[in-house]
């Protein structure tokens, strides 16, 4: 067996199954907290509050605008070229096909690929840079923020590196930085990738029911 | 055998006897350039061998069908002095002078030691850089980083790692550092335009940088008067904003070769080279120094603050306007901080949150 040949097999199996295993356990965790019991009366729709939540903390507000237009920015640029590279890169358009569900879609073009992984990359960078510099995000960063963040780049990194796809050992690094992430991903900060929605959700139910906008 | 097949038997036989009765110098009329033993060419005519293949080597154009002109050219002298270019003095002389930047590093650590702050440190602290600027120079540090590994991997590579690693897997990891260089060539133009955007201000020329040579820079015995950046650190900025132009436009030219013609995409290369193995060596320099060189110069890198002691012994003119402003001249702390704000909120200059207050 081949190092590609061991990396897109067990190894991938076994990655794949930690990931969807350990994601869904934190997310039915998460779940099976429920919600307070709230005698008194709704003054709002909490469905509502919690989808305004969802929407709105989407974007930077009034005041806070100046202070957050960096991290937005950055946050934007790095998840939607990660999301775009993830879904429609040609090597994983054709991985998909091949091993996961049996069809496929169109890829980006390469030099739409180039540009949508130099914003992902340039995005990721000014986010971590932005965590040693400010302060504050130094204070409230642990091992498991830079720890992610890493795990990211170098998966990141190494399919790009990997670009020209004439190295089926550049490909299996790559599929084993990637397994690497996807078995750290359920025990770490990683799972805001599927979190996010129920905290904010979560918070903006309980000011909707109160009738707050948050 | 068919009778047709009797017929066509005959006729090639005939063929073959007639082939073999014909002058060999009436073929080779019928085909110049085939002769046996000789090199191509119409050698019997009035031009000599010399000067056959000195066409050839100053690329004289042939004729061909197709309409790629290149393609009438049968040997590209300057792809070839490139190339000896490339893979002699400036990857020889190259390679020199890294080894001999990273040896006067050494030298000059044993020499002066880590640089202390000589009247200790204070406790007290001043802004520095603001959260701005360290985000372009990070950002423009790590790029500059990958750059310039998968690129002295890309250069000197089939020298260093190919006789450790092999050429299999040198072919892969070159592979990876083209491919990686090429994506975050890019990357690193934003940088140095938003770098040269934020930091020209603190980097003009003027009077005091030249009291600051006279008197020895760093070599000097005592500290030299000097601004918030002295001479040194305006040269790197100068250096790095004017290599990171020519790297930004000879790496345009080598990303989209079909723009330029051949021969400015191999001067390119050549200049590209040539600028980073500059820019490596003078930013190790500048690395060591910001680093394990001198004490409590990184924290304003990274903090956004300095020891008012390091301020005043390094840069004074500086201090002294900024502890002014602060209206802290007799020493005391910063002010303090106002709610957060500024990218990734925090304050408005970038200075440590919770600084004890007058």
């Amino acid at each position: 067996m081949t190092f590609l040949e061991w990396t897109e097999g067990p190894l991938w199996y076994g990655a794949s199954a930690i990931f969807v295993v350990g994601a869904a356990w934190r997310l039915f965790g998460i779940l099976r907290l429920g919600r307070r019991v709230e005698l008194s009366r709704p003054r709002a729709s909490a469905a509502s509050g919690a989808l305004a939540a969802i929407v709105r903390h989407a974007l930077p507000r009034g005041e806070y605008v100046e202070r957050t237009w960096y991290h937005v920015v950055a946050g934007y640029l790095f998840h939607l070229g990660l999301f775009a590279l993830l879904l429609f890169a040609a090597p994983h358009v054709a991985f998909i096909h091949d091993r996961l569900l049996g069809v496929g879609w169109t890829p980006l073009p390469r030099w739409a690929f180039i540009v949508v992984a130099e914003l992902a990359f340039a995005g990721l960078i000014l986010l971590w840079v932005r965590r040693i510099c400010d302060p504050v995000m130094r204070q409230i960063s642990d091992r498991d923020d830079h720890l992610g963040t890493w795990l990211t780049f170098i998966a990141m990194l190494t399919g790009c590196l990997a670009l020209q796809e004439t190295s089926p050992v550049l490909r299996g690094i790559h599929m084993l930085c990637v397994e690497v992430w996807m078995v750290y991903f359920p025990f770490s900060r990683l799972m805001h990738a599927f979190t996010w929605v129920l905290s904010r959700g979560f918070m903006g139910a309980n000011y909707g029911r109160r009738g707050v906008s948050p | 055998m068919t009778p047709a097949m009797r017929i066509l038997s005959i006729l090639f036989v005939l063929g073959a006897l007639l082939w073999a009765l014909v002058p060999a110098d009436a073929l080779a009329q019928g085909a110049p350039g085939f002769q046996a033993g000789a090199p191509p060419g119409n050698t019997l005519g009035a031009t000599s061998d010399a000067e056959f293949w000195r066409q050839v080597r100053q690329g004289r154009l042939g004729m061909v069908s197709i309409p790629d002109p290149y393609a009438a050219v049968l040997v590209r002298s300057e792809g070839d002095n490139w190339r000896a270019l490339r893979n002699g003095p400036i990857s020889y002389y190259g390679g020199w002078l890294l080894i001999v930047a990273l040896l006067s590093i050494l030298g000059f650590f044993l020499w002066r030691g880590r640089i202390k702050i000589e009247g200790g440190r204070s406790g007290r602290e001043i802004p520095r850089f603001t959260l701005t600027e360290r985000l372009i120079h990070w950002y423009v540090a790590c790029v500059f980083i990958l750059l310039a590994i998968s690129g002295m991997v890309l250069l000197f590579g089939k020298y260093v790692l190919m006789p450790v690693v092999g050429k299999a897997a040198f072919g892969h990891i070159a592979n990876a550092c083209l491919q990686g260089h090429n994506l975050f060539g890019p990357m690193f133009i934003f940088g140095i335009v938003a770098m040269f955007l934020v930091y020209v201000r603190d980097n003009t020329l003027n009077g005091v940088d030249w009291n600051w040579i006279k008197r020895g820079g760093v070599l000097a015995k005592g500290h030299v008067s000097s601004e918030k950046n002295n001479f040194g650190e305006k040269v790197w900025f100068w250096m790095a904003v004017g290599g990171g132009l020519v790297l930004s436009t000879t790496g345009l030219a080598m990303e989209f070769p079909w723009i330029p013609t051949i021969i400015q995409v191999q001067w390119a290369n050549l200049l590209h080279a040539t600028a980073a193995i500059g820019l490596v060596a003078v930013a190790l320099g500048h690395i060591y120094i910001g680093t394990l060189g001198m004490e409590g110069a990184l924290e304003g890198m990274t903090r956004g603050t300095v020891d008012e002691n390091w301020a005043m012994e390094h840069h004074d003119l500086w201090a002294k306007q900024v502890m002014d402003d602060l209206n802290v001249s007799d020493g005391r702390r910063l002010p303090p901080e106002p709610a957060a704000g500024g990218p990734g909120g925090g304050s408005k200059d970038g200075a440590p949150q919770g600084a004890p207050a007058e």
